[in-house]
């Protein structure tokens, strides 16, 4: 069982934070709200046991954006949001009432494409520091429970992976709203980001 | 990565001409110089612009928005192995294109679109761009959304008017009962304490709680009448000044007790309206009475008609309490008060101001309020179209007030209220006739049956249990006994709408008069009735 060193945490805390820097920025200048992305924790899971970690964090039903990315590191990426999260942001970004996401396929499209920039610049970051290139599936949303969702990543049933949730939270209009990442890589790939971490941290001494 | 399919395979070929031919999408691919290579038949169709004038430019030469809208580094991105998808929420199209949409005028294209690299296993060998029309998705659910607002919007005007019902009848409930207490109580003290000197006094507060309560009665039924669309005006040529000089007159007592002057200003040869007197006067009196109601002792109101252009202005200005500003629009609504609490200072029910505005609409009028807030007074003002030709104004004919007797007169009085009937006996036998009471329909087809007493009139309440009062008349009219048949009757009740009026008359009865029984009223009619039917001689033939 792998587990990240403080100082691990640390460092990917931080380079998650400039990831989600550049998604701020993106947002912001889409919805000409000044819009916040903190990322205050890291943990790293074991696949068997993300499922219940999430269900202490989202309950019910939950919107997930979903991009599956390919290359030397490879997994998936989602962008997990509890449903009534999912409808607040949207209100507070297209500043319009939401209808229930099931009708409101303009909703949908603005939580895929929120998601689609979380993730890009996320997985960005990695990529850079990495230098590697990695390529990514078009991002795909879904509503349905944790388990469902877990049922659907593509390195699920690949050997040993780990699950690093990051909690993202919003801040825009003076409303929080939580959402968490989910990024799941084989313990090859785990292993190879871990290093790049680790050395990125050297550099920055 | 299959190395053995060349890009020129029969497959990819026909792949990309489904893409060149899609109809309802737009696809357009670069190479990774960003040099436009595919422009697909939708897209042609839509911008007017061919795959010849496109396919071998720069991307960013034939989209220069795309730079200015920061699209360039989504492509850039793109070339970096980033999939971008683009909300139309967020960026409302691509590739703007302007159409006209359904026919109905030119409208922009509402697009969602995604850009995305094109792979050959490891290596980025361009962008594919797919662009949707997502105009009619979008005007749906602007529809949907705009729909829940309505509906949203409904419900709360239903529940704020479910509110004032209920506030209404709390008050209503309230008022009823204050004058009823005071009926009720002084009653008992005269009944228990029948030789106290101030008899007269507790009578005239008994009278006048119960003349309130008649006037609140009355105000409901107009606005149920009003609501209904029931009220009849009974037009006239009538004089506004002369009909304002009246209500003045009623209200003087009233203002007198408060210390408050009543000033008048009626313009001179003002013409005149065509209008119900009565309900004019109405008016006037219910504006009057308001400012008296809501002005402190000592205060003033100024009554002033005048001409306004092709009308007739009547203003009601006073010195009291005001309306705050975020009421005056809900002065004229029925059931509103600006302070509906139960520790609320002034009595009514809130319809005053209601009746004023449906009478005068009615007449084709229009009212308004102005009042520069609280404690600086009030100017509510009616305007109604005068006539062009100054006619006559009615002068409603003066009715002497004939001493009426009833002497010699049988009357059959049935009312299953005890009260009630015994009422009528006093007031009847005071005026000399002779009267005999039953409680029932039953108990009365029994009398005038038999030859005991011989009625020249029947005097019946119509809501009875058992056989009611239209059923009575109804038998008494197919009764063998000619006398009986064409007996003379009266209807005496508390429905006091013109149907109820219609109705009794349709059943047989030759006249309707409405509870409260006014004493002179039922005597005039019945001495009527029996002046117009046979000899009272007639009786024992």
């Amino acid at each position: 069982m792998m587990e990240l060193t403080a100082l691990q945490q640390d460092a990917l805390v931080e380079l998650l934070n400039i990831g989600f820097g550049r998604a701020a920025a993106s947002l912001s200048q889409l919805t000409g709200h000044r819009v916040l992305l903190d990322v205050p924790q890291v943990t790293l899971h074991a696949v068997d046991e993300v499922g219940e970690a999430l269900e202490r964090l989202v309950h019910g039903h939950v919107a997930s954006v979903h991009q599956i990315f390919t290359g030397p590191v490879a997994g998936d990426a989602l962008l997990i949001l509890d449903e009534s999260g999912a409808a607040i942001l949207k209100e507070l970004l297209t500043n319009e009432p939401a209808l229930p996401l099931s009708i409101d396929a303009s909703a949908r499209e603005v939580i895929t494409e929120v998601g689609n920039i979380l993730l890009n610049a996320c997985l960005g970051t990695f990529g850079n520091l990495l230098k590697v290139q990695v390529s990514f599936s078009v991002p795909h949303l879904s509503i349905e429970n944790v388990g469902a969702i877990l049922e659907s990543l593509m390195v699920a049933h690949q050997g040993i992976r780990y699950a690093l949730v990051v909690h993202a939270g919003f801040r825009l209009r003076d409303t929080q709203v939580t959402g968490y990442l989910m990024i799941v890589l084989s313990v090859a790939s785990l292993d190879r980001l871990i290093h790049a971490v680790e050395d990125w941290e050297q550099a920055q001494r | 990565m299959s190395s053995e399919a060349p890009p020129t395979s029969p497959l990819a070929t026909a792949v990309g001409r489904w893409f060149e031919q899609l109809g309802d999408r737009g696809v357009f691919v670069t190479d990774e110089a960003l040099v436009v290579r595919h422009w697909n038949h939708w897209l042609a169709v839509q911008t007017g612009r061919t795959a010849a004038q496109m396919v071998g430019q720069p991307l960013f030469d034939l989209l220069p928005t795309f730079v200015e809208r920061g699209i360039d580094s989504y492509y850039r991105d793109a070339l970096g192995g980033a999939v971008r998808i683009l909300s139309e929420r967020f960026h409302r199209n691509l590739v703007p294109i302007t159409r006209n949409f359904h026919g109905a005028g030119m409208t922009e294209m509402a697009q969602t679109a995604r850009i995305e690299p094109l792979v050959d296993g490891e290596k980025i060998v361009g962008t594919i761009t797919v662009i949707e029309d997502v105009t009619e998705r979008v005007i749906a659910e602007r529809e949907l959304r705009n729909q829940i607002a309505a509906s949203e919007q409904a419900r709360q005007l239903a529940e704020d008017s479910s509110r004032l019902k209920d506030e209404f009848l709390a008050t209503l409930s309230h008022e009823i009962r204050t004058p009823l207490n005071a009926v009720i109580g002084w009653t008992r003290i005269l009944r228990t304490q029948p030789s106290i000197r101030s008899r007269a006094r507790a009578l005239e507060i008994i009278e006048r709680n119960a003349l309130s309560q008649l006037r609140l009665i009355e105000d409901l039924l107009d606005m149920a009448r009003i609501i209904s669309g029931k009220l009849r005006l009974k037009i006239d040529v009538v004089s506004m000044s002369e009909i304002a000089q009246a209500a003045v007159d009623v209200n003087t007592p009233a203002a007198a007790a408060k210390e408050i002057t009543i000033d008048t200003a009626f313009e001179d040869d003002l013409p005149a309206l065509n209008g119900d007197a009565e309900r004019l006067q109405q008016v006037i009196w219910n504006l009057l009475s308001n400012a008296v109601k809501f002005t402190e002792a000592g205060g003033r109101i100024w009554l002033e008609v005048k001409r306004d252009g092709p009308n007739l202005r009547v203003s009601v200005t006073d010195t009291g309490q005001g309306i705050a500003p975020d009421f005056l629009p809900f002065v004229f609504d029925r059931f509103r008060q600006a302070d509906a609490s139960a520790s609320r200072s002034h009595g009514g029910l809130g319809l005053g101001l209601a009746l004023v505005r449906q009478i005068v609409e009615l007449h084709g009028g229009a009212v308004g309020v102005e009042s520069a807030g609280l404690k600086k007074g009030t100017s509510v003002w009616i305007t109604l179209p005068a006539l062009k030709i100054s006619g006559q104004p009615h002068v409603p004919p003066f009715v002497p007030a004939e001493p009426v007797t009833l002497k010699g007169v049988q009357i059959l009085i049935v009312d299953d209220e005890n009260d009630g009937r015994e009422l009528m006996v006093a007031m009847l036998q005071d005026y000399g006739a002779t009267v005999r009471a039953v409680e029932s329909a039953d108990a009365a087809l029994g009398i005038l049956k038999g030859d005991a007493f011989t009625p020249d009139v029947l005097v019946s309440d119509v809501g009875m249990p058992g056989t009611d009062g239209f059923a009575l008349v109804r038998e008494i009219r197919t009764l063998p006994s000619e006398r009986v048949r064409r007996l003379p009757a009266i209807a005496v009740t508390a429905y006091a709408n013109p149907e109820d009026r219609v109705r009794a008359l349709v059943a047989g009865y030759q006249s309707h008069i409405p509870k409260p029984v006014d004493a002179n009223v039922l005597a005039m009619a019945i001495a009527r009735l029996v002046a117009g039917s046979q000899p009272p001689a007639d009786r024992t033939a």
